[in-house]
């Protein structure tokens, strides 16, 4: 009997907290004829059909606050100190009632003894759906050095991050390797690739979900393969081989310039681990390498650059001429039958007196109507160049508009599509100049990009303790599904050493 | 007395350990702090816990913060391992006679955290003086976990003992191959540093020289110069020193208070570098933000964030004016626990531009604020020799400090030509002011030379500095005369002219930079 009467208690005790624990939104508030502070910005956004919850964080001073979402069915309100986290199945019945439609969120702000309400914002909700997952590579921005880095799988739909590789994990004092370029094959897992240099170095291959490790440095080749791009219907892999040096500017904000001294494009056939040449031109700088949705078109960014000073070495010349080096866009029209590459045609002279511009990362929608790239004053390495911003081209009708929708004062760098076409993401600096994250954008039916949002966490204060880059994010169909520690495990092993086709 | 025996040996035990921590090695203990990060908050703490193991690793971050007071961090390992002692006494029922053998455990703990030495930058093993120390308190309790599930089972406790301690032996070697990062991989590396950490000066020496250094402290650097001549100071050491002479006004001291530094000897396979020791305070001190910011964060990836690489960032984001970046930082620091007022100062800095103008920070550096023209450069992680060619290369110093700081570079790296062109503008710029000695000494060195662009006539020289260099010419030709060979010259003439920059010039031809 005692103990029923304490359960009782209990019961009835933690009922009543539940029920102190219903929010309202205050009405003695006053209008502020404003769109609130929130972190990330969120306003007027438009968003995937199947995202995980938009949290976010009210910079209105240090004060307590309420944010009502308004959906066609109902309303929700929340708010935890500067905090709104939404409850995760509760989002899950906003989105289903808002597809197509909008979000009506209405904010108020406590300061002092004093509620405010802010001009209320939507959020729309797009009838698209975004690909489940996203890759990218943790890393700080560093400069030169490398160590404690991963490559991370995150789930769009919600909050589930976890590693796909730890490069701590085969890392000691003394042995040390830095791993980069990870890559998918039409936005899936069973083929894919990341590259790791140094220590353990070579290129982690999985073809049909098997792993091996290979090394694609051969004598007649500049280096192994750097900027990887997947044939979307054939076992090959198109690479850039760069000699890359690294300095730094003294005084410059833009802080650092990566530089390829030479750079050309490979052919790797994955089955029959065989490297060819693709183009290794003269005074050509030919980098970044990227398929057309068909697999008939190779996309790639080239530099006309001579080197005149025969006395000192070719890095010292790029250095004192570094801001001469822009890059033009090309194609070469491919045949994967034959596996021969033919007509080579000047897409974009961004580098002609008219433009001066220099273009990188070029990256074609899915439908192949239109392309995205990177575009600056010069030079190949935009992540650190604050003038950076996203570009698209019309592959029909050669038009080149900037995507100001997506583009900040500061770096962004990085286009991606997501495999439905309707979504762009970029690797943006906007935030704090120095650390990149994955700005997501949703692009219409009309070809036309709508304002870009962060992607969401489920902390909003994340981003600003969290001290690494979201360095190349891509976007997944699925999970990647070869474990950490078999990919340690096959790290340590030898790498096989790919055979030259001389073609 | 017998069964007073296993508190006379943890008595013991304690008063050495404290001795060797917090009274001996202080400055060891903060740095190791200073080298490790702690943020409270959720963030963070997922960070680290994501991976196996991170819980202990969270743990001892958490504890090695306190090392911000030695005696404070100490106390909290000390007592960890006075625990250890009680429960190996206690499982393994080891009597009063032989309770000193419980005392291996925690000596083995206090010798592995002593042994870092100049490890200490380069362990990748986050807050390592306390992960050790909660695995094995985890073995222990695993262990009697086991013992105490099987109290019914008709064995004797050893047997229970050797089941337990298999039981852990195959529960490690899973998770280890598994979790390949996590830290029950034993990734162990010989160190042999604790001589160093134990009897290395000027490893000591360097520790608290960064540390005066980064609070502008700059007499307590000269304190930290060995006086004792045949106590060659490091490198970095001489570096420290030459900084705060700058930033005293005392930069032709240089060749007086020792220049001739030495790379550290060390007894393992470590290779040190100062870009990982003291490049971000040096490159800061120079007024080399952009490089300082880059070695903070260049260390930080190799070898983990830290507290130093954070609060340095965070000066040079404020000196660059990226005042976002700046707040992210110090939103950083405002979580930690010892930091906070730190960050707190700092965040005022650039809510109000007056406390940065008034900061000894401010004050100090601008003066020499690289105002030139943006330079595409690299060190190649030789900051000192970097410092010797950017000061050697600048024509027409901007500011009575640069101009100090030209003039003295040129002379450390006995760059000839550039020595002269500054001397001409220097002279050009103080006609009427007396020239220091260490200049003087330079002009007279160079300007006896054939192919000087000094006019040695045209300049009045102090008298006792022209007879001085007499005296040393006269002498230096006499000792070669009789056939003493370069060594013991220098050594006869060091304790006359060992202050002067001829001594410097001619003799100290070992510049090992690393």
């Amino acid at each position: 009997m005692k103990l029923k009467n304490i359960l009782s208690i209990v019961t009835i005790t933690t009922l009543l907290a539940a029920c102190g624990q219903h929010l309202t939104v205050p009405s003695d508030a006053k209008m502020e004829s404003r769109l609130p502070k929130i972190y990330p910005d969120y306003t007027e956004v438009t968003i995937p059909a199947n995202i995980c919850p938009m949290n976010f964080i009210v910079q209105e001073g240090e004060t307590e606050v309420r944010a009502r979402l308004t959906y066609p069915d109902g309303e929700f309100i929340y708010g935890e100190g500067q905090k709104v986290q939404i409850d995760e199945n509760q989002w899950q019945e906003i989105l289903r009632s808002a597809k197509g439609k909008e979000i009506k969120v209405e904010v108020y702000a406590k300061i002092g003894d004093q509620w405010t309400a802010y001009q209320p914002f939507n959020i729309y909700v797009a009838e698209d759906s975004i690909d489940e997952y996203i890759s990218y590579r943790a890393i700080q921005p560093s400069y030169v050095a490398y160590e404690r880095l991963s490559i991370n799988q995150r789930n769009l739909t919600n909050f589930d991050e976890r590693e796909i590789y730890n490069n701590m994990s085969v890392s000691s004092e003394k042995v040390g390797q830095c791993i980069n370029c990870h890559s998918y094959q039409n936005f899936k897992t069973d083929n894919m690739l990341f590259h790791m240099r140094q220590g353990y170095g070579g290129t982690m291959i999985v073809t049909n979900g098997e792993l091996r490790k290979v090394d694609l440095k051969t004598d007649e080749t500049l280096s192994a393969g750097v900027y990887p791009a997947w044939h979307p219907t054939h076992n090959l892999i198109a690479f850039s081989t760069n000699k890359t040096g690294q300095s730094f500017h003294t005084k410059d904000l833009n802080k650092i310039e990566v530089q390829d001294t030479e750079s050309d494009l490979i052919l790797y056939d994955v089955d029959k681990n065989e490297v060819s040449i693709i183009s290794e031109l003269d005074d050509e700088l030919e980098v970044f390498p990227t398929w057309s949705p068909d697999g008939k078109k190779l996309y790639f960014c080239s530099a006309h650059f001579e080197y005149y000073n025969d006395s000192i070495e070719k890095s010292a010349e790029m250095i004192q001429r570094y801001k001469e080096v822009k890059y033009s866009l090309y194609s070469v029209d491919f045949n994967p039958d034959t596996k021969e590459f033919s007509n080579v045609e000047m897409v974009y002279d961004a580098a002609s007196d008219s433009i001066n511009q220099s273009v990188t990362l070029p990256r074609v929608s899915p439908d192949g109507r239109y392309l995205l790239f990177a575009q600056a004053e010069f030079g190949c390495f935009h992540v650190w160049h604050a003038d950076a911003d996203i570009y698209m081209m019309n592959l029909k009708t050669k038009e080149i508009q900037k995507l100001d929708a997506v583009n900040s004062d500061r770096s962004e760098s990085y286009p991606t599509w997501s495999s439905n076409g309707r979504w762009i993401m970029v690797d943006s600096r906007r935030d704090d100049g120095n650390y990149t994250r994955p700005y997501i954008a949703y692009f219409d039916k009309k070809g036309k990009a709508h304002k870009a949002f962060m992607l969401p966490q489920k902390d909003p204060n994340y981003y600003t303790f969290y001290l690494r880059s979201f360095n190349r994010p891509e976007f997944m169909i699925e999970p990647v599904t070869i474990s950490p520690r078999e990919f340690a495990a096959k790290a340590k092993e030898d790498a096989i050493p790919a055979k030259y086709a001389d073609r | 007395m017998k069964k007073y025996l296993k508190y006379i040996y943890i008595l013991a035990f304690i008063t050495v350990a404290y001795i060797l921590l917090p009274v001996m090695n202080a400055d060891y203990l903060y740095t190791i702090q200073d080298n490790n990060v702690f943020i409270n908050g959720h963030t963070f703490m997922m960070d680290i816990v994501q991976h196996a193991g991170g819980w202990i690793t969270w743990v001892a971050c958490y504890l090695t913060q306190f090392f911000y007071y030695p005696w404070l961090g100490s106390t909290f390992l000390i007592l960890l391992w006075v625990a250890i002692y009680w429960i190996t006494i206690w499982m393994f029922r080891i009597s009063d006679k032989f309770s000193f053998l419980a005392l291996i455990i925690p000596s083995l703990l206090l010798y592995h955290l002593l042994d870092y030495g100049y490890w200490i930058y380069y362990a990748k093993a986050p807050a390592f003086p306390f992960v050790p120390t909660i695995l094995v308190i985890f073995c222990l309790l695993f262990t009697w976990g086991v013992m105490f599930l099987t109290r019914n089972l008709k064995i004797s406790w050893r047997w229970k003992g050797l089941i337990a301690l298999s039981l852990l032996f195959v529960v490690i070697m899973t998770v280890n191959w598994l979790c390949p990062s996590s830290p029950w991989h034993f990734n162990y590396n010989y160190r042999h540093s604790i001589l160093t950490t134990l009897t290395d000066k000027n490893f000591r020496h360097e520790l608290r020289m960064y540390r005066a250094l980064d609070e502008f402290r700059f007499e307590d650097v000269f304190k930290e110069m060995p006086t004792n001549q045949e106590q060659a100071p490091t490198n970095l050491m001489v570096l420290y020193k030459n900084i705060a002479l700058m930033h005293t006004g005392q930069m032709d001291k240089m060749f007086e208070t020792g220049n001739c530094g030495i790379k550290p000897e060390l007894g393992d396979s470590l290779k040190i570098r100062t870009s990982l020791l003291g490049a971000p305070i040096v490159y800061y001190m120079f007024g080399h933000i952009n490089y300082a910011y880059r070695w903070a964060m260049e260390n930080s990836v190799q070898y983990g964030l830290s507290f130093r690489s954070l609060k340095i960032m965070t000066r040079c984001a404020l000196f660059n004016q990226e005042f976002d970046a700046a707040a992210k930082y110090i939103a950083l620091l405002k979580s930690s626990t010892f930091h906070r007022s730190w960050a707190i100062e700092h965040e005022q800095w650039m809510i109000n531009s007056t406390h940065f103008f008034q900061s000894k920070d401010y004050q100090t550096i601008s003066p020499l604020l690289n105002d030139y023209e943006n330079r595409l450069d690299g060190d190649d992680g030789l900051c000192e020799q970097f410092l010797l060619e950017y000061y050697s290369a600048l024509d027409h110093a901007k500011t009575p400090l640069l101009e100090d700081v030209m003039m003295c570079m040129t002379l450390w790296s006995k760059d000839f030509y550039a020595y002269c062109f500054n001397f001409y503008d220097y002279v050009n710029h103080h006609p009427n002011d007396p020239l220091p000695a260490l200049y003087q000494e330079g002009a007279i060195l160079f300007g006896n030379s054939e192919e000087s662009p000094i006019t040695l006539n045209r300049f009045k020289f102090d008298d006792m500095v022209a007879d001085k260099y007499n005296g040393f010419v006269q002498e230096y030709n006499s000792l070669q005369y009789q056939g003493m060979d370069e060594q013991e010259i220098a050594n006869r003439l060091k304790p006359l002219y060992g202050n002067t920059y001829w001594w410097y010039y001619y003799f100290y031809n070992d510049f090992n930079i690393y």
